[in-house]
């Protein structure tokens, strides 16, 4: 019986969804919590003078600490190429990375005795800080975003978004036959247009101000007020079938852009983490060299 | 002569359909207009686009409308010709038309009408391309340029410029160098000349900033004391402060660097004042480690100072002053061989302040005498110039014995020989008319009158030959003028060779603490309202209750504590150690009171002797 109940316990243990940020009911956030608490207590309740720093006993601790602890937040690229179960698994690391990340503001600040400057050792802070900030970003836009990223697909695949506006692109194409030669060329530029159409910072702001579609839209509206009989009645399934090809961009554009958000912290932490290893190795160095 | 054309289109699952016609014209039109022969339904192509044109037995040509073009074979451009045995391709648009070789025989020109895109840009379709990374750069490439960068910028290039320069040039210090970027903070003031120049202190890579260092500029500086003493006062270590002295030792960081107490990139500020445990951690109890130290302990001055112990002039050794450090318990006394009762002079209602009345005008003296009447300051303010007979004694005391045309004869101060040889010449003059001076109601001390009173004694007494002998005789004895202040120095029998112990005066008494008179001028002990000027001066030194010149009106450290507490105190003034004591021991002011107050001369004479020809005298 004995045996059954553990197995029932595992079973509940396994069937409960725990993320990473509340991993052993945050067991990480209380550890980074009152690390980053009695540190702050050693700083206010240790004397140094004539002010702290970097170079105090009490510096150079909460500076060995930091060090090792980002070399071993850094690690967290490697580790989580093995995903492993239990006490060190890839999600207890996580969460403690995560934590013990937050918990390095607290003890780099300490360390440097709020005295910053335009050197290598506040460029190892900022870098420090950037890669922080990233991150907490990162965890941020993964706990509100992704839920909005599958609305935006309106339960599409990426593939299907794309199909909808190739669809909509050879309805047009059959749709502006009758257009004059002037007309076609305005509308063939949207049909020519790649919906992914701009670079890194299009995506992430969504707006793309150039769009063709949008502007074929809006010649192909103004003709047709001045449109009669035949024309007409082809410009306005046209200015339909526009207006449907701008709603199926809107689709994938806002899927982009959600993707992008999503994404883009990983280009900030992932590169300056190893910026930050440079400006730390360079910082360390420069002050046994000029010791 | 006709066209066989053959629309050629894919079902979806890939079957070919091929739609047939036949057109028997020499001219063909194509486009996307309903009334073309060849109508190409995408938009790509015009209403009217080209037309094709049999303009021989063998060749077809090819020419678009106005503004547009086509594709012959590769090529585009606006007109071309097809040999028709050979064959050919047109591309209008996404349209292919492919002119077969004619066949032996046959007129008819065949041309296959076909899509060239139908559904590749569909297949093609990536679904990577949602991602961000279909437009960025690769993390790595990121990285590595980055890390490079930093790497170049904020190692490499601090390094070399560290061996690439030359030390010791004047235009070094100005110049900026790549190490400056590892500077960690501001220099101190004093150091901000620096700041360009990192290896005038960091000489050698990874070897901590030496004494020597420091010492290259600060010429001056006084260890605090012996070394090897020092080594045995410093208190008994805890182990946390064993653990890191040895941590410390380990990277090569000894203990007693200058750079120890004088840590630097704190910012662009002067060096804080010492915190006093730094001297008591020592000083509290430093017989219990020194046992043969002289130095009383010390820890905090409202509850353990010794005695002030200043340096007093407690003997001569014959011409020469003897200045020795005794406490003020042991209640030393001066031996300026002079006489002077303060209390005399200070006396507001006595003789003394009724001359002061009346000789107003001329020295500004008031309705009595105050301290600052005779006592001088130097020209710093910290302390006060010996008193000087000629501007501060004799504007009472007068030596004048004659008055010639209007002309005052004075007797020399400082010289007695001269002064015996005046007077004989004054009676080898003969008989003469009494002078003028004589004759007020009240005579001044020390006037011309007493040295009459005492020719016209000698006068009576004797023969007239031997009353300029009966004159310098009297003058150097009790009631004389000279004997009045002075210690006269019996003339051996038979001769009038008369002498005066030298004077001397110690300026600065606390030799290894600091007093400033200047902050002092107005006192306000507590519970007491504010005392100026003589009164200020009186509440330390209590002059108005001394009779003998050798009283030492130095006050004790209990005066000082009136006001004086601690390092936290509440008393009037926090004194920490360091406030009249100076780690380096300098005579000067102690660098903590330097740096809080403008940079002056610093006043280190301790004793001036007055020798018997001169009377140095620098207002």
């Amino acid at each position: 019986m004995a045996t059954r109940g553990i197995e029932r316990t595992i079973l509940d243990d396994a069937a409960r969804h725990e993320s990473f940020l509340q991993y052993r009911r945050y067991r990480w956030l209380k550890i980074a919590a009152l690390v980053s608490l009695l540190l702050v207590v050693a700083y206010l309740m240790i004397d140094v003078q004539p002010r702290h720093n970097g170079g105090s006993w009490l510096g150079y601790a909460l500076g060995t600490l930091g060090a090792l602890l980002i070399l071993w937040l850094a690690m967290l690229g490697i580790r989580k190429r093995a995903i492993t179960r239990g006490r060190w698994s890839l999600k207890a690391w996580t969460s403690a990375h995560v934590y013990l990340g937050l918990a390095l503001i607290v003890i780099a600040t300490l360390h440097t005795g709020f005295q910053f400057g335009w050197n290598v050792h506040t460029l190892a802070y900022g870098l420090m800080m950037l890669v922080i900030l990233s991150g907490a970003y990162g965890i941020s836009v993964y706990a509100v975003l992704p839920q909005g990223l599958s609305d935006s697909r309106s339960e599409m695949t990426g593939p299907q978004m794309i199909e909808a506006v190739n669809n909509l692109d050879k309805q047009i194409q059959g749709a502006a036959q009758p257009l004059s030669d002037a007309d076609s060329a305005i509308v063939l530029e949207s049909l020519g247009e790649d919906p992914f159409g701009g670079g890194a910072w299009r995506r992430l702001s969504g707006r793309y101000p150039s769009c063709a579609n949008r502007a074929a839209l809006r010649a192909m509206r103004s003709r047709l007020g001045e449109a009669t009989g035949k024309q007409a009645a082809a410009l306005e399934q046209v200015v339909t079938l526009l207006e449907r090809k701008a709603a199926a961009l809107q689709r994938v554009r806002g899927y982009v852009q959600r993707r992008a958000l999503l994404e883009i912290w990983l280009y900030v932490h992932v590169p300056l983490t190893f910026v930050l290893i440079a400006a730390l190795i360079s910082h360390i160095v420069s002050v046994f060299f000029y010791w | 002569m006709a066209f066989l054309l053959r629309n050629i289109s894919y079902s979806a699952d890939g079957r070919q359909i091929v739609r047939s016609s036949r057109i028997r014209d020499d001219l063909l039109k194509i486009g996307r207009d309903p009334d073309c022969d060849i109508r190409l339904n995408d938009l790509a192509v015009a209403l009217h686009h080209a037309s094709l044109e049999q303009v021989s037995p063998t060749r077809v040509g090819v020419s678009a409308e106005a503004g547009l073009t086509v594709d012959i074979d590769g090529s585009t451009t606006q007109f071309g010709q097809i040999d028709v045995t050979i064959g050919g391709t047109v591309r209008v648009g996404p349209f292919q038309l492919r002119l077969l070789p004619q066949e032996m025989g046959s007129e008819d020109i065949a041309i296959d009408i076909e899509r060239a895109d139908t559904g590749a840009a569909e297949e093609k379709f990536d679904s990577s391309r949602f991602a961000l990374a279909a437009v960025m750069p690769g993390k790595r490439p990121i990285a590595w340029a980055l890390v490079l960068v930093v790497l170049g910028l904020f190692l490499v290039w601090p390094i070399w410029s560290f061996y690439s320069q030359e030390r010791g040039k004047a235009e070094y210090a100005q110049a900026f160098h790549a190490d400056r970027l590892w500077l960690s903070g501001s220099l101190s003031r004093g150091h901000a000349a620096l700041a360009n120049n990192c290896r005038a202190c960091h000489v050698q890579p990874f070897v901590s900033v030496r004494d020597e260092s420091c010492a290259a500029c600060h010429t001056q500086v006084h260890d605090h004391a012996d070394l090897a003493r020092l080594q045995r006062a410093r208190p008994n270590l805890g182990g946390w402060d064993r653990f890191q002295l040895a941590v410390q030792q380990t990277f090569g960081l000894d203990a007693g660097r200058c750079v120890d107490c004088h840590t630097e990139h704190e910012g662009p500020q002067q060096i804080p004042a010492t915190p006093q445990q730094f001297c008591s951690d020592c000083h509290s109890d430093l017989d219990a480690r020194l046992a043969d130290t002289r130095l009383g302990d010390a820890s905090d001055f409202e509850d353990l100072h010794p005695e002030f112990q200043p340096s007093v002039l407690i003997r001569w050794d014959g011409e020469q002053p003897r200045v020795q450090r005794v406490s003020l318990a042991q209640r030393p006394r001066e031996m300026s061989n002079l006489k002077f009762p303060h209390a005399l002079h200070l006396n507001a209602t006595g003789g003394v302040a009724q001359m002061a009345r009346r000789l107003s005008a001329a020295y500004g003296f008031g309705q009595q005498l105050e301290c600052a009447d005779c006592h001088v300051p130097t020209p710093d303010g910290v302390r006060f110039q010996p008193p000087d007979m000629e501007g501060d004694c004799g504007m009472c005391h007068s030596l004048a014995f004659e008055q010639i045309d209007g002309t005052i004869r004075t007797l020399r101060h400082g010289e007695p020989r001269q002064v015996v040889a005046d007077i004989r010449s004054f009676y080898r003059a003969g008989l003469r008319q009494r002078p003028d001076v004589l004759g007020t109601p009240r005579s001044r001390p020390g006037d011309v009158n007493q040295i009459r009173l005492a020719v016209q004694q000698a006068r009576a007494r004797s023969a007239v030959g031997a009353r300029a002998d009966q004159s310098v005789r009297a003058v150097f004895s009790r009631g004389g003028a000279c004997f009045d202040c002075h210690q006269v120095v019996p003339a051996p029998p038979g001769t009038l060779a008369y002498g005066i112990r030298p004077v001397a005066f110690p300026v600065r008494y606390m030799l290894h603490g600091w007093f400033d008179h200047r902050p002092h001028q107005a006192a306000q002990r507590p519970g007491q309202p504010r005392i100026e000027g003589s009164q200020a001066c009186a509440s330390c030194h209590r002059a108005d209750a001394s009779s003998d010149s050798a009283d030492l009106l130095i006050p004790n450290v209990a005066s000082c504590r009136d006001c004086h507490g601690g390092e936290t105190t509440g008393l009037p003034v926090e004194s920490s150690c360091a406030m009249c004591h100076d780690y380096h021991m300098d005579e000067g002011v102690p660098a903590r009171l330097l740096r809080q107050q403008v940079r002056g001369r610093r006043w280190t004479t301790t004793v001036i002797p007055v020798q018997p020809q001169q009377a140095p005298r620098a207002r």
